[in-house]
């Protein structure tokens, strides 16, 4: 008998190779399935698989429809796209309540009756556009910047400016700035994109300042995706540094809590002790970066651990601890969202974090903190050219640096007459609700009709800002219309679409649609030149101009390619025993890192200049860097280097370096005074998901969150009713108490406590019948078991602007919190018109130009004044 | 074989035989909730009443504070209580595969299964829902048979954001969740029930396994349901 040992075995098998069977494999399980189909759980018919792109929040997922019996039943991630995996959140998965909201708008609504009174009537089309069009032509004829859009979630892929520009108008207002505008302002000029892509899955060391990346934040579902993977299979360790134990801080490796608003000391203080025990990267910062090492170590000098610890209450060991511990971990990256960016110095503290990142050596890294990839895509020819004359309240001359606007200052802009309003557009936007202010401020803007005369709502839902309208023309939920969609929310870059999954129910209109419809109305024979730039058939039609003419996904069938799959490129396939993608070979797919070492090409050389730094100089623009001989193309900023020193900020008085500033009015609290912040929660968005029944059942209240020790100290349980009180009002709600948070803050999350939105939204379901606007009822509505729709906190929170970003500083309000009076009751808002102009103006004496600037800046002593530059001079993001 | 085999149906090592699990990695379970709601959406399921939800709890003093998710769903027992419970044999194990399942045409609402299982898995069906027609009968999670019979996994563990929820065939060793449950150390939830469940956790503490059971504790909660039930017969 022969005996089988190893030797002999391998001699056989080498001698019939042919025999596969010979070589013994490993058998992979028969895995079921990660997505792409779904059954009816009663028919167990196959469900009709329509991809498109989600749309409930901004992370913009790729996302499946399934249609059974001509109704949307179940959404599902898209298993083809490279960043989702098949994976959507709770928001994701119950999009299709937009849809099938009892309470939507299926038709136009004009207003009868005194504003906000609640009183419509239901008009024709025709009607409502030829209204709309009278008003424009008579707003046009005054100054088209008088007809003002103010847009939430514009992801219309080009479709609102064209509207405005073809208007004439520049007066276009975002929401940038209620959102996350001093993160951007933070990075641009520093190393060029808005928004950093942590490579998470590989890193081994994550600090978090202040996201709460596992429940809201750019970009939820598929960084949460990769954090969890980086955790558990890859034992990196997450560190968060936070107000209050967000889901992310409550599974992070280590909450460290921090005062509000000092996120930026404490990263100076790690910075500082980086430097002095020399563990930065020292050739990255001398080769990439426009300060070199002896510079930064000098300057880091003044920040020490005991001076961020005075401020932050993180104790200086903790500072000094992790300080090492990121810097020895290799590889290892920072991550931030709004807590450092929202507040009076948000570009500060944004950019005192990203500077860890950066002295470490970490960007562009395996593992690191990499750049955004994105992909664009052409515009429809021909395009309306910009209007004639800037806005003056689009981009306010004092806050020459915000790129992204300074949306929350509308109110007060238009109350000073700054500039004059005839038409007022809103799309996809709640300024009433979302705003600082929010009732007492934006609301009573929108209802007076000396300052807003003829206010358009564009919107499927009665929300707080349209039940103000004059006019409601009902646009499509993003299950039923077109649009372009890239986010660079993975390391692969992508293209998707968001089509019909359905015909769009009753009269609605999908937004390009209906701006058509508009302008086609104002200019029915072409005459006036409008109508040329609105030169499509349908919805489609304008996809096929916008994508059959993309280098490569041409090839691949243009649009017909994304009908099909949803997103383009394919990457490779979600693979059921892993849920990552892998290739044809099985091997996981691995993204491109380093994208500033890429070398320019002889063509990309020819005509070039290099001076003295290495600046590789084309047609008068820098288009990369020399090091080593080598020609880079280095990082997308005007120098192709990452500037640690910004010079535009010095040219405003600002500090170009890394720098901290405490923010004056929490400098000497009292101690019965104490925080509050607001926050997402991960059932929710801001203020478009109280009418979504599963979400609004997993969370429909909103107490207070306080410290166990100041619950002790103001003798206030859990259920106990408050009062909190701001500068610019007061409000009453319930206290949750528990160990989750800093004693010094208290926090409400935002999505509650609404007075429109529908009958679900504000529990008034057996007040009204379902339909009252064309919808069909939904019969669950009668299992709904809560009786509790929270408080919105927004009427108290005043006006705060960073002088440099523009961001709204949503944490930095000092309030006092008593247990609540006889008089209180559960539910009270209460805040004053005055005191929100008061406060507006207040904040503005932090510009630029503004009486406190100079003094918040004692170390730009030598700078010559608002006067030394001349206006429309440098600044801001082109 | 030598482990006691306690049911007839059980397919533990049975050539041919699929015996499905569920892993929770509760290191990756973030909270989302996404799970939730996409078995909401599977099965039209109504308000008040889940076939798998995500209690959680925060442990620890300020400020070393941590919160735990504890994912829950229908354990689909080897032993199941609620088949044993049931009168009129609406309640069943499916041999092949392991899930436990309700014929509704069967269900006479008595709600013994409800009160026999031991993880509150069970629940009433409403009068109203949005646009299915089996109302005022008792439901639960099917391990979306529906799905799997077709070589899908379930909603919720399609969904599953952290990747906490693995789901497959115990009987393949190499399968994912073999893997899982053969390398690393799980717990199930209450063993001393002798239920032999299907559902598998990992980082447990047991400490912390009890969190959310009490969302259908009988003599709370379902009385809650009770008067909420009645009043939605009424409407």
């Amino acid at each position: 008998m022969l005996e089988m040992t190893r030797r002999t075995f391998l001699k056989i098998s080498a001698g019939t190779t042919a025999a596969a069977v010979a070589v013994p494999k490993v058998l992979h399980a028969m895995e079921n399935e990660l997505g792409g189909k779904d059954f009816s759980p009663v028919t167990l018919a196959e469900r009709l698989a329509i991809p498109t792109n989600c749309h409930v929040c901004n992370i913009q997922d790729g996302a499946i429809a399934f249609v059974e019996n001509g109704r949307i039943v179940k959404l599902e991630g898209n298993p083809e796209h490279v960043s989702t995996r098949g994976r959507l959140c709770a928001k994701g998965n119950s999009g299709m309540w937009y849809t099938y909201d009892p309470d939507r708008i299926l038709y136009p609504l004009k207003r009868v009756g005194a504003r906000g009174e609640g009183k419509w009537k239901r008009i024709s089309w025709d009607e409502a556009l030829a209204e709309v069009a009278q008003k424009l032509d008579a707003a046009i004829k005054e100054d088209p910047n008088t007809i003002c859009m103010k847009y939430g979630r514009n992801r219309s892929g080009g479709v609102i400016d064209r509207f405005m520009n073809t208007l004439g108008s520049a007066t276009v207002i975002n929401h940038t700035s209620v959102c996350e505008s001093s993160k951007k302002i933070g990075m641009e000029p520093t190393w060029g994109p808005d928004i950093e892509t942590p490579d998470f899955a590989n890193a081994k060391y994550i600090l978090n300042f202040g996201s709460n990346i596992m429940e809201a934040a750019y970009f939820h579902n598929p960084y949460s995706q990769r954090i969890t993977e980086g955790v558990a299979e890859n034992n990196a360790k997450l560190v968060t540094f936070d107000v209050r134990l967000s889901n992310t801080a409550g599974r992070s490796d280590e909450w460290i809590p921090v005062f509000p608003g000092t996120d930026g000391a404490v990263a100076l203080a790690i910075g500082h002790v980086i430097l002095r025990e020399n563990l930065q990267d020292t050739d990255f910062i001398d080769t990439w970066c426009n300060v070199s090492t002896a510079e930064l170590k000098a300057h880091y000098k003044q920040f020490t651990p005991e001076w961020a610890s005075g401020l932050s209450g993180v104790p200086a060991e903790t500072i000094e601890r992790v300080a090492r511990e990121f810097a020895l971990t290799k590889p290892a990256t920072t991550y931030t969202y709004r807590g450092p960016a929202k507040h009076l110095y948000g570009s500060y503290n944004e950019k005192a974090t990203m500077m860890l990142s950066i002295m470490t050596g970490n960007v562009e890294k395996r593992g690191g903190y990499c750049m955004p990839r994105g992909m664009g895509w052409p515009q429809p020819q021909p395009e309306p050219p910009k209007p004639a004359h800037p806005s003056a309240m689009a981009h306010p001359h004092e806050y020459p640096l915000a790129g992204h606007k300074v949306s929350h200052l509308l109110p007060y802009f238009i109350a000073e007459g700054r500039q004059k309003i005839n038409v007022h557009f809103s799309y996809q936007d709640n300024a009433v609700y979302t705003n600082p202010g929010a009732q007492a401020y934006w609301g009573k803007l929108y209802r007076d009709e000396k300052l807003i005369p003829y206010y358009v709502a564009l919107t499927p839902f009665m929300g707080e800002e349209a039940a103000l309208a004059d006019l409601i023309l009902p646009d499509c939920p993003y299950l039923e219309r077109w649009e372009p969609e890239s986010m660079p929310n993975s390391l692969w870059p992508w293209l998707g679409i968001r089509q019909p999954v359905i015909k769009s129910l009753g009269e609605s209109r999908e937004n390009r649609i209906m701006m058509r419809d508009i302008i086609w109305k104002m200019d029915p024979d072409g005459k006036r030149g409008m109508k040329q730039y609105w030169n499509f058939k349908d919805g489609e039609d304008y996809m096929r101009q916008h994508f059959d003419n993309v280098p490569g996904l041409k090839e691949a069938g243009g649009l017909d390619f994304l009908k099909k799959h949803g997103v383009w490129p394919i990457y490779g396939k979600l693979n059921p025993r892993t849920g990552k993608i892998s290739d044809r070979t099985g091997r996981e797919i691995v993204p491109e890192y380093g994208l500033h070492m890429k070398e320019l090409s002889a063509s990309d050389m020819t005509g070039t200049s290099v001076d003295g730094k290495g600046t590789i100089m084309k047609n008068g623009k820098a288009i990369g860097v020399r090091r080593n001989g080598k020609n880079y193309v280095g990082f997308p900023t005007g120098n192709r280097l990452i500037n640690i020193r910004v010079d535009e900020w010095a040219k405003y008085g600002f500090n170009p370096m890394p720098t901290f500033k405490q923010i004056p009015w929490h400098k000497d609290m009292k101690d019965d005074e104490m925080v509050l912040t607001t926050y997402k929660i991960n059932v929710h968005k801001q203020a478009r998901t109280a009418s979504v029944k599963w979400l609004a059942e997993i969370m429909h209240s909103n107490p207070v969150w306080m410290n166990t020790e100041t619950g002790a100290k103001l003798g206030v349980k859990t259920g106990d009713l408050v009062r909190i009180e701001s500068t610019v009002g007061h409000m009453v709600t319930k206290a949750y108490v528990f160990e989750g948070i800093h004693p010094k803050v208290v926090a409400i999350p935002t999505a509650f406590g609404h007075w429109e939105y529908g009958r679900l939204a504000t529990l008034k379901l057996k007040e009204k019948e379902a339909g009252e606007f064309g919808a069909t009822d939904d019969a669950d509505l009668n299992n709904v078991w809560w009786e509790d729709k929270g408080v919105h906190p927004n009427a108290i929170i005043p006006t705060v602007v960073d002088p440099i970003g523009g961001s709204q500083g949503w944490y930095d309000t000092v309030v006092k919190v008593t247990k609540a009076g006889p008089n209180d009751k559960y539910g009270d808002v209460e805040g004053s018109w005055e005191k929100h102009l008061v406060a507006a103006k207040e904040t503005m004496r932090y510009a630029y130009n503004g009486d406190l600037h100079r003094k918040m800046h004692p170390e730009m002593a030598s700078w010559a004044g608002p006067a030394s530059v001349k206006p429309g001079e440098g600044g801001g993001h082109h | 074989m030598s482990e006691l085999r306690i049911s007839s149906i059980e397919t533990r090592g049975v050539p041919g035989k699929k015996r499905y699990a569920m892993v929770i990695d509760l290191r990756r379970c973030i909270g989302c909730m996404a799970c939730q709601v996409a078995c909401k959406a599977e099965f039209d399921v109504p308000l008040g009443v889940f076939r798998t939800w995500v209690p959680y709890k925060v442990v620890g003093k300020y400020p070393t504070v941590r919160k735990m998710f504890m994912p829950r769903l229908c354990n689909h027992c080897d032993d199941p209580p609620c088949v044993r419970s049931c009168p009129v044999e609406a309640t069943y194990k499916v041999e092949d595969g392991g899930f436990v399942l309700q014929r509704y045409e069967r269900c006479i609402g008595c709600k013994a299964c409800m009160a026999s299982c031991p993880y509150n898995a069970r629940f009433m069906l409403p009068r109203h829902r949005s646009y299915t027609n089996i109302t005022s009968v008792v439901d639960k999670c099917t391990f979306c048979h529906h799905r799997v019979s077709q070589g899908m996994v379930p909603a919720c563990v399609q969904t599953c954001v952290g990747r906490s929820r693995i789901f497959g065939d115990l009987n393949d060793p190499g399968s994912e969740v073999s893997y899982l449950v053969n390398t690393l150390p799980t717990q199930v939830l209450r063993p001393e029930e002798g239920t032999k469940p299907h559902v598998f956790y990992i980082g447990a503490d047991r400490n912390h396994t009890e969190i959310g059971r009490t969302i259908y504790d009988p003599s709370d909660v379902m009385n809650a349901e009770r008067v909420m039930f009645e009043k939605n017969q009424r409407s």
